[in-house]
């Protein structure tokens, strides 16, 4: 186990800069996943803390040792590949083992630490198969393997899942948590997939163009998203948005204009809006409640009964598409008019910049 | 995918993997078995029954297997046989030694990359009558460059061309030289086959460079290794122009290799015999490099 400081990291491709300043602290025994859309760096960052790519500019600290400069083997970690990079020429066991051969750790010391981790992951009757004999999931298993048997500080996992079907990615991710239970190891974990994001991590760090844009506990991620991004990235379905212009003030609330919306209020900083910004309203699909007189009215176009829940598509009065999602049994019927309410503490607002509302409250108040 | 559309087109019988390997009507291979039978079918079989015959270009006579009897009484044949393989040995090692290592060597990120590979590939365009020319002129005991070179390190350099027990290993090294360009380029294909990810996860297993290169690229280009054994021992063991162009088989019959002793009975106007020594040396070169085909490929079942 160790903890992490990534300090102002930097990486460029020539005169291309991908990861844009990075600060993060990692601690002891975490379980942190990187999550952001294609491309946007969450790899690079991870080959950086795995010491396969350089870093431009910054620092990068494993336990206490600054690391920009060391050897892969030296940084105590073990990384899984999306491809899984098993050694098509070695058996199972050699694959697992071969960190441990190339350490010359004596053969009986080996032999039982591979054995200990095929136990662990359930794969003493594929030992002496070869990676073209396996199934993706078994390969994954093989691949998890050799990562264990090194006994890193540090587990990092490029994306490791996404080669396996809907079923086995969902089996294979719980037992990833119960695995970080076992070993309580600090665990750095990539992915595209918000659900996998949601569903593993203590911590998530959303990505976006080499940047950090939001950083925190999922449930905070999903309450609280800092921005557009990580409100439109975080949740599914995603949340609604639509843009509105703030209208009059009355007392401490200010209404919000906008076709379907007309109904709605927020209660709102004083010192920051005033009438005529521009902003942007967000509401989860999950936060809209059928109510006859609820402020958000709008005309169903499409109506997804999945039993224990319904998904109604409904367009606002200025056209935009919104999705709620209901109680499975809601007599909701195509083509007919339907209204939401919603409660006030599940409205979101984000300002020109895209920073959400009251983030920037809080961040005056001290409180959400 | 495949097993399914193909027995919706064809059959509902069950299929098995070779009824249903190929996509194409089966007349498309018949212009390339019309080409492979006029241009080596017709020769192969034609020069066999020539080989049984006294033959004098416009008519033959058949004579059995006295060519055959005569050819292997042939003085020099065992020393022709001798050189034929320890040239094909040389040059097949060196040029896999040499080839790979500067596979790897222009895989690597070095700079000028792109031209050094032209460079290495380019003797391999060059006629091996012109190469065998310009060596033989820089391998001239007195006034050949290569000796000219050693005399000013203080080295006397040895009569390349001349010493009857050096000149077969001279040329060999000249067919390296020629050869080396063509072994590499076919090391480069095949290590540039090796995913990237297999270096990636060997470097955080803790390997060195020089272990990376004896666990990943060594056993991952196995296929270019036998594809470079195979050709370049089959091209040792034919091999005629260098050795004629740069010895003629000389000093007497010191660097005569099978095929220059076949040829010699050609000029000499025995078609037959030489006919029947061109098969021999098919013979010899098909029991020497199917079994060596067999063994390298043996277990390249498991990718
Ligand atoms: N070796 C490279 N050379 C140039 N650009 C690269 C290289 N590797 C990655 N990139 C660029 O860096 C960006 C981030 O890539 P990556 O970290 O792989 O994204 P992610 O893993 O988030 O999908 C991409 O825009 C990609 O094109
Ligand atoms: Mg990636």
């Amino acid at each position: 186990m160790a903890d992490l400081a990534l300090k102002s990291i930097h990486k460029s491709y020539g005169s291309v800069e991908v990861i844009k300043g990075i600060d993060l602290d990692i601690g002891h025994g975490e379980f942190v996943v990187f999550v952001g859309p294609s491309g946007c760096g969450k790899s690079t960052l991870l080959r950086m803390i795995a010491g396969l790519e350089e870093i431009t500019s910054g620092e990068l600290y494993i336990g206490e040792k600054l690391c920009n400069n060391m050897e892969p083997r030296d940084r105590g970690i073990a990384m899984v590949f999306q491809s899984y990079a098993l050694y098509p020429h070695m058996s199972v066991y050699d694959n697992v083992g071969f960190g441990l051969k190339l350490a010359k750790a004596p053969k009986e010391e080996r032999d039982r630490k591979i054995r200990e981790a095929a136990r662990i992951l359930q794969m003493e009757h594929l030992l002496e198969r070869r990676p073209s004999q396996l199934s993706g999931g078994q390969r994954q298993r093989v691949a998890i393997g050799r990562a264990i048997v090194r006994e890193p500080e540090v587990f990092l996992f490029d994306e490791p899942l996404s080669n396996l079907d809907a079923a086995l990615r969902v089996d294979m991710r719980m037992e990833l948590s119960k695995l970080h239970q076992q070993l309580g190891a600090t665990m750095i974990y990539v992915t595209h997939d918000q659900v996998e994001a949601m569903t593993l991590a203590d911590k998530i760090v959303v990505l976006n163009n080499g940047e950090v844009q939001q950083t925190g506990a999922p449930i905070d991620l999903y309450k609280n998203p800092a921005n557009l991004f990580v409100a439109g990235f975080i949740g599914s379905p995603k949340m609604n948005l639509s843009p509105v212009i703030a209208g009059e003030v009355s007392g401490s609330r200010i209404a919000l204009g906008g076709e379907g919306l007309e109904q709605l209020s927020y209660a709102f900083d004083g010192h920051r809006q005033k009438p005529g910004d521009r902003l942007t309203l967000g509401i989860r699909p999950h936060a809209l409640k059928i109510s006859e007189t609820g402020p958000v009215k709008g005309k169903v176009d499409l109506v997804e009964r999945l039993g224990n829940e319904t998904i109604i598509n409904f367009r606002l009065g200025n056209g935009e598409q919104w999705l709620a999602v209901v109680d499975g049994d809601a007599p909701i019927g195509r083509g007919g008019a339907v209204a939401f309410s919603v409660a006030e503490s599940d409205i979101m607002l984000f300002d020109e910049n895209g920073e959400n509302v009251r983030c920037l409250v809080s961040a005056v108040d001290g409180e959400i | 995918m495949m097993a399914m559309s193909s027995s919706a087109t064809a059959s509902n019988a069950p299929l098995t993997k070779r009824q249903r390997t190929s996509p194409y009507p089966t007349w498309f291979f018949l212009p390339a078995a019309i080409i492979y039978g006029v241009l080596f079918l017709f020769p192969t079989f034609s020069s066999i029954y020539f080989s049984l015959t006294r033959w004098t270009l416009f008519d033959s006579t058949f004579i059995g297997l006295d060519n055959f009897a005569q050819f292997f009484r042939e003085p020099f044949l065992i020393q022709g046989v001798i050189n034929t393989i320890i040239f094909a040995l040389v040059t097949c090692t060196l040029k896999v030694v040499f080839g790979l290592g500067l596979a790897v060597l222009l895989t690597s990120d070095i700079r000028m990359r792109a031209l050094l590979r032209s460079i290495v590939f380019f003797p391999v365009l060059v006629s091996a009558v012109g190469v065998g020319i310009a060596f033989t002129a820089m391998m001239h005991p007195t006034r050949g460059i290569i000796n000219i070179a050693l005399d000013l390190v203080g080295i006397s350099g040895p009569g390349w061309l001349t010493n009857p027990a050096l000149a077969i290993y001279s040329v060999a090294l000249v067919e390296v030289w020629r050869g080396v360009g063509l072994a590499t380029v076919i090391f480069i294909a095949g290590i540039m086959s090796i995913p990237q990810d297999y270096y990636e996860a060997a470097r955080i297993d803790g390997a060195s460079a020089w272990e990376r290169f004896c666990y990943i690229t060594l056993p991952l280009s196995r296929p270019a290794t036998v594809t470079v054994i195979i050709l370049s021992f089959i091209h040792g063991l034919r091999n005629f122009e260098l050795v004629w162009a740069m010895t003629r088989g000389g000093p007497g019959f010191a660097s005569d290799v099978l095929a220059s002793v076949i040829y010699k009975q050609y000029q000499a106007g025995f078609y037959g015999l030489s006919t029947a020594g061109n098969v021999v040396l098919f013979v010899l070169i098909a029991l020497m490099a199917i079994p060596l085909y067999i063994y390298l490929n043996r277990r390249e079942g498991h990718q």
